[in-house]
């Protein structure tokens, strides 16, 4: 049959009066399911642009009140009142930075921004914490407050601009969020977040802020202080793979790249085992300066677990032993999957030094090391003159609540988030069932930080 | 005339069934069968803290179902009028609230990863599935790089669920379930745990399909499988 024929077929059905009612129903039914989809998606669009503004607005309510609370500060004249003030602009801006990252606007175009709220938050509980300790602001936290000040009018300024183009609804979220089709692409995409791109632009000539916050700008520059060596190739690189994992193990290892962008220079490399399948390989980076290994990842299913955490742990011991990091002792562990991951710190003169960290990796199937990590060994290790404690354990006890059970104690230099040391005693003990870590200043008898340990089947953490 | 019957019976029947099939029945559960005397599991510790709230048991919150524990769990039962045996079943844990969801045909799993792990395995899973192993540990850590960095948000929610930073949440690929073979909540693990084969990046992208002119903008720091690393 022609399709002219069927045509016609259809049309003399069509006349039949049952054929045709059957045929006005379907279609009627369709439209029905189609209006309902649309006026859904409808819905969930307004829901969504909804979300967007509220975030929006919020944001902008947000940056008003840093900007005030900053010049605010400037103006309190007792340690207590700058303390007050910059303990609710850190709230206030974590707020602001919070909400934008919900705009739906690439990261890269509001970058800056982001940035400056976040280290605007930083930089008030950093001088928070200064002031609680009865500081008042010193010169340089004056004049950068002052700077920070005048880069949050701005930004103030511009979002109260943008506020109004996107209420004349001139800015429309949907049409940011939208790739779109490819026809309307560009347009939809370049105009509205031109607008952002502006408002990211306050931020030209942004300083570099320093202060003791985790994210100050000279934390990414901190010179290594373990990464000894001379200089060495990719070739003698692969000297240092194989020594590591033992010649009688390494069946080839392969060049996959180097890194030359960042602090560590790394070269990397794959590593085929003999008598394990192929496609079974460790990956491991070699620094170029002094081919220290700077993490290795041998990924393998595991069996059944024939080795207990003591002896894993001991094994650790002896693998770090052969292979240089000497004077080590376990920490942490935690354990999931057939593996024991177990965190070990430097010991120098009974002190642990616990930003020395170099992370082990032990299938417990049979022992083999499959993981392992030394930034944090790499970044902070090398000899140290400790002092004597200026306070004695005695007294740093006598700092502790009397609620808390002690059940060990011992010197310990702990990291702090901003990549400088503190020198402290470290007491464990009990309360309400829970086991604590308390660390004391041996030097200000300042309690510095309390951990919560959890000891859980898988290992012992702690918050 | 007999086709014309099927027919309609047939249309009647998909615009019944569709919406059927798209709202696959839930409900609502206790988070495990039973819970008896010598049984030591996270759930009895839950139950532990809920009875210690409420003050029927002053033990140690343990995990362990011992005599102190089934002797609260009594005083519990008969204060709320649930038959007095000692042993916390279905009745007992709804009285309590310690229920969870469950889809028909699902089963009790339990899951004892931290929230971030779970988030972090269902991301490189939507982004990674079919990357080596060093890639889906590397995609893990870009996240942990991002919530570093002040240009970006300070969690690791935040991270994932930012507009427009992941396909794999704009997509849905998220969502998809993990195989149970599969490697990336290992990975998800490793990177929580420190391990970070980009040496810092921020950004990644796959040179095939990427599509925004701006990625290319970055430096390269390293290639893993598809993907090239960034900062």
């Amino acid at each position: 049959m022609s399709i002219r024929e069927k045509l016609l077929d259809f049309k003399r059905r069509l006349s039949d009066r049952k054929m045709y009612s059957i045929t006005i129903l379907v279609i009627a039914a369709v439209a029905m399911w189609g209006m309902y989809q649309y006026k859904h998606a409808a819905n969930l669009r307004q829901e969504l642009d909804n979300q967007y503004n509220r975030a929006f607005y919020e944001m902008v309510g947000y940056v008003n009140n840093v900007q005030v609370l900053l010049m605010k500060s400037l103006i309190t004249s007792t340690p207590n009142g700058t303390a007050t003030t910059m303990q609710e602009a850190w709230r206030q801006a974590n707020m602001a930075q919070t909400n934008l990252g919900q705009l739906p606007i690439s990261q890269h175009v509001l970058a800056n921004t982001s940035k400056f709220l976040t280290q605007v938050g930083d930089l008030a509980y950093s001088i928070n914490h200064d002031n609680m300790s009865g500081q008042n602001l010193k010169e340089d936290q004056y004049e950068l407050i002052e700077k920070l000040h005048g880069f949050a009018v701005s930004l103030d300024q511009s979002l109260n601009d943008l506020q109004n183009q996107i209420t004349a609804g001139r800015i429309k979220w949907g049409e940011l969020a939208d790739k779109g089709t490819p026809v309307f692409q560009r347009t939809s995409q370049e105009l509205p977040g031109k607008q952002f791109e502006n408002l990211d632009k306050t931020f030209q000539d942004y300083p570099s802020l320093i202060y003791n916050g985790p994210f100050s700008d000279h934390l990414t520059e901190i010179e290594p202080k373990a990464l000894t060596g001379e200089n060495i190739s990719q070739e003698e690189g692969k000297k240092s793979v194989i020594k590591f994992f033992g010649e009688d193990k390494v069946e080839a290892v392969n060049e996959t790249g180097r890194n030359d962008e960042t602090k560590i220079k790394t070269y990397s490399y794959e590593v085929t085992f003999k008598n394990t399948p192929q496609e079974q390989k460790a990956s491991v980076d070699i620094t170029q300066k002094g081919g220290h290994v700077f993490w290795m990842l041998y990924s393998r299913p595991t069996g059944k677990e024939t080795i207990d955490i003591e002896k894993a742990k001991e094994l650790g011991i002896k693998y770090l032993d052969e292979r240089g990091y000497e004077g080590m002792v376990d920490t942490y562990y935690i354990k999931e999957d057939g593996t024991a991951i177990i965190n070990y710190a430097y010991k120098q003169d009974d002190v642990i030094i616990y930003p020395d960290l170099i992370k082990v990796k032990i299938a417990l199937d049979n022992g083999e090391v499959v993981g392992f990590e030394s930034k944090g060994y790499l970044h902070a290790h090398r000899a140290r003159d400790i002092p004597e404690p200026k306070i004695t354990l005695e007294e740093a006890r006598e700092m502790i609540t009397s609620r808390m059970e002690i059940l060990s104690s011992g010197l310990a230099i702990i990291p702090t988030d901003y990549k400088t040391e503190l020198f402290t005693y470290e007491f464990k003990g009990k309360l309400n069932d829970r086991d604590f870590l308390v660390y004391i200043n041996a030097e200000t008898g300042n309690e510095e930080r309390i951990l919560m340990i959890i000891d859980t089947p898988n290992g012992i953490l702690t918050m | 005339m007999k086709k014309i019957k099927v027919f309609i019976i047939l249309v009647v029947a998909i615009f019944i069934s569709v919406p059927i099939y798209f709202s696959r029945e839930t409900f609502v559960t206790p988070i495990v069968d039973r819970l008896d005397v010598g049984m030591e599991n996270y759930e009895v510790e839950k139950m532990q803290q809920r009875l210690k709230n409420w003050g029927y048991y002053d033990g140690e919150v343990n995990g362990k179902y011992d005599f102190a524990t089934m002797r609260s769990v009594r005083d519990f039962q008969k204060t709320h009028n649930i038959p007095v045996t000692g042993i916390a079943k279905e009745d007992t844990l709804t009285a309590m609230g310690l229920t969870t969801t469950l889809k028909w045909g699902e089963v009790y799993a339990q899951s004892n990863q931290t929230r971030d792990e779970q988030l972090m395995a269902r991301a490189i899973n939507g982004e990674a599935r079919g990357e080596p192993y060093e890639g889906q540990v590397a995609v893990g850590a870009v996240i942990l790089n991002r919530v570093r960095d002040p240009s970006f948000p300070n969690t690791v929610a935040g991270v994932i669920y930012q507009p427009l930073a992941f396909t794999a949440v704009a997509d849905g690929q998220i969502n998809v379930p993990i195989d149970p073979d599969s490697t990336v909540v290992q990975a998800a693990r490793d990177a929580l745990s420190g391990w970070d084969p980009t040496n810092g990046c921020l950004y990644y992208w796959n040179p095939a399909t990427a599509t925004s002119k701006w990625i290319w903008s970055r430096r390269v720091v390293k290639k893993i499988g598809k993907h090239n690393f960034g900062l």
